[in-house]
């Protein structure tokens, strides 16, 4: 089977024009390109994949406004901080329908590891433009330093993406028609889930643990030696808050995909809105704790200490108690809105941990310059349109009526 | 006053505070969350639902169908061709469909224990002959709590599919999420309409369901189509219960 397709994919004009121009011809298909968000991507990656080149052709410091004061500026703080956070779906959601048996949530795993598996690369490509030596990055994987949390995030970084990458092979699988690669994959995806765990757990708290190395240079509203664990139950919000946004917004967009059949998407976003209540809950008291821990209490009539109750009062105390209005109302509108904000807060938070209060000692403040801004909306355009184009082909959301049991 | 912060004592009281405090308003929090009217929303809903899914009156005429097997009102189809439908004390009767009966007419029927547990989507019963016999599947998740012994003795009673031959109830917990994955009313007539086309098409590839002058297909479809080596994976293979899936 697995060799009869790959003859199909390499030599008949049909699959191609099946599988991946959806059944149309060149010139019909080109044609269905032309919307207006497609016009707006498009603007932002002529211009973004350019910046790009010109960033490995020039340097870092001919389109980056870093110093040695500065070296980490949006690339680290947003793509790769924040972009591996918001990534927290795939084991969250993964975990939750594989390891804790809540097959409700099943229709949505899927585009939950999709958006994961997108969301790394993306973090990794931003992570390669913000190192001065990308080429050195190997060097992560043969000196091994066992006590750096570097080391540990380089490691566990690129196998999640692995397991990422297999897990997403089972709906690839399914696209292509290879059945028996696709059988083997199904029957991995238990372990595959169980290791997306373990990883997880270990590099989200590890890309806290990085600032264990910077007490003094992190403002001390921030700083904890209890980082590491902020970090990874700031995660866990994260990935419950994507999956609703994720999900509520895919099954908007691609709901034709889904005609004829009723998915309660409104179920399932007022049911995770019960696990956001709680986890945000929690959080909201274990910040607090940090402060207290850190005899950092003055600082919080300081304007610091505004952007910090902004982010952990107003981005996760409040929509951690909308989550709780919106699950007991079974009120989903409630429960997205509040999904946003807390997002909005871990975006805050990342930010405010690895870019806006670090070095918050340092009279020269860094504000990024327009190219790297660029590149980073580039980066997140690159991954909505891969998302689409794959939804569009792939059994992420519909069922592959081939595999009835694949879903 | 700082200073009194940096102090370790007070800051440990505070931590311990909060973290008491914590646990104490996580209780109202959970409470609230998991939400006093909620059940009562709750059954409200699936009320509402239940009213207009699974009709009170139990067994009522069949829809207006155009194709070969019948569908009453209040019963909801698994894909896998077995029904389910709300009971007045509120447990669900389980049996199968019109299609399955007529496809394989069988002579034997073997049913689950009561105090068993079924799963939506894996096997629960099977029909067969002296020879075969075929899995069908659970449409609802939950507990056996009585068994049709009378159509077990007496397969012949599977022919009134959704009255005398009920095949098991089950008291199911998680009802309202296990109906999402069935097909109601006029979803489950277009169901069995396709799938009947879908018979017709392996009788007469060329021509398929040609039957409109009232013709019926024979009982033991599955027999007369596939032989008796072949009807069993013909069966299967209609009951997404094909050797070799999970």
């Amino acid at each position: 089977m697995a060799s009869s397709t790959a003859a199909a994919l390499s030599g008949s004009p049909s699959f191609f024009r099946e599988k991946v121009l959806l059944g149309m011809g060149w010139g019909e298909y080109l044609r269905s390109l032309l919307t207006p968000w497609n016009a707006v991507a498009a603007v932002i990656l002529v211009v973004g994949l350019p910046l790009l080149a010109y960033r490995f052709a020039a340097g870092l410091g001919a389109t980056t406004a870093l110093t040695q004061a500065y070296p980490w500026g949006i690339w680290i703080g947003f793509d790769m901080m924040t972009g591996i956070v918001l990534a927290a779906g795939g084991f969250t959601i993964g975990a939750s329908v594989q390891l804790l048996g809540l097959k409700d949530y099943h229709g949505i795993e899927r585009s939950a590891i999709l958006t994961a598996f997108l969301g790394y690369l993306m973090a990794v490509f931003g992570l390669l433009a913000d190192l001065g030596r990308p080429w050195n990055i190997v060097q992560a994987m043969f000196n091994y330093g066992s006590a750096s949390p570097l080391f540990e995030v380089a490691w566990c970084v690129m196998c999640y993406t692995t397991v990422l990458l297999l897990e997403f092979t089972v709906p690839f699988f399914e696209w292509l028609g290879w059945r028996r690669l696709h059988a083997i994959l199904k029957k991995m995806l238990i372990a595959l889930t169980v290791l997306s765990v373990i990883f997880s757990t270990m590099h989200q708290a590890a890309l806290g643990s990085l600032f264990l190395l910077a007490p003094t240079k992190l403002h001390p509203l921030w700083y904890s030696p209890f980082i590491f664990i902020f970090f990874f139950i700031s995660a866990i919000m994260a990935g419950i808050s994507m999956a609703i946004i994720e999900s509520t917004i895919s099954h908007r967009v691609f709901a034709r995909q889904l005609a004829g059949k009723h998915v309660d998407v409104d179920g399932l976003v007022v049911g995770l809105g019960k696990a956001g209540a709680v986890v945000a809950f929690a959080y909201f008291f274990i910040k607090l704790q940090g402060v207290i821990d850190g005899h950092a209490w003055a600082h919080l009539a300081t304007g610091w200490g505004a952007l910090f109750l902004l982010e952990t009062v107003g981005l996760v105390l409040v929509p951690s108690l909308l989550f709780a209005y919106g699950a007991r109302n079974k009120n989903p509108q409630a429960v997205k809105i509040a999904a946003v904000m807390t997002v909005c807060g871990i975006i805050l938070n990342r930010l405010n941990v690895s870019v806006i209060a670090f070095n918050w000692t340092n009279p020269i403040r860094y504000v990024p310059s327009w190219m790297e801004v660029w590149v980073s909306i580039t980066l997140v355009t690159l991954g909505v349109v891969a998302f689409r184009w794959i939804v569009n082909r792939m059994p992420i959301i519909r069922e592959d009526s081939a595999f009835p049991q694949g879903h | 006053m700082t200073s009194d912060f940096l102090s370790i004592y007070p800051a440990k009281l505070m931590e311990y505070g909060l973290g008491v405090t914590y646990l104490l308003l996580f209780i109202p929090m959970w409470r609230y969350v998991q939400g006093g009217r909620r059940q009562s929303a709750e059954q409200a809903i699936r009320g509402r639902r239940d009213a207009e899914r699974w009709p009170a009156v139990a067994v009522a005429a069949p829809w207006p169908s155009l194709g070969w097997f019948q569908v009453p009102a209040g019963v909801a189809l698994h894909p896998g061709h077995t029904w389910a439908r709300v009971e007045a004390d509120g447990t669900v009767a389980v049996g199968v469909d019109d299609f399955a009966q007529r496809l394989v007419s069988p002579t034997r029927i073997e049913l689950p224990r009561a105090g068993a547990l079924v799963s939506q989507g894996e096997s629960a019963v099977a029909l067969g002959d002296g020879t075969w016999s075929v899995p069908l599947v659970s449409p609802v998740n939950g507990t056996v709590v009585a068994v049709n012994r009378a159509v077990a003795d007496d397969p012949s009673l599977l022919k009134d599919a959704y009255g005398t031959g009920w095949l098991f109830k089950v008291k199911a917990p998680r009802l309202e999420a296990d109906q999402r994955q069935l097909l109601h009313a006029q979803a489950a007539r277009h169901f069995l309409d396709g799938e009947a086309e879908a018979l017709a098409m392996r009788a007469s590839p060329e021509v398929g369901q040609v039957l409109q002058d009232g013709g019926q297909p024979v009982d033991g479809l599955a027999r007369a189509l596939a032989g008796d080596a072949g009807w069993e994976a013909l069966a299967r293979e209609f009951f997404h219960t094909e050797k070799g899936t999970p």
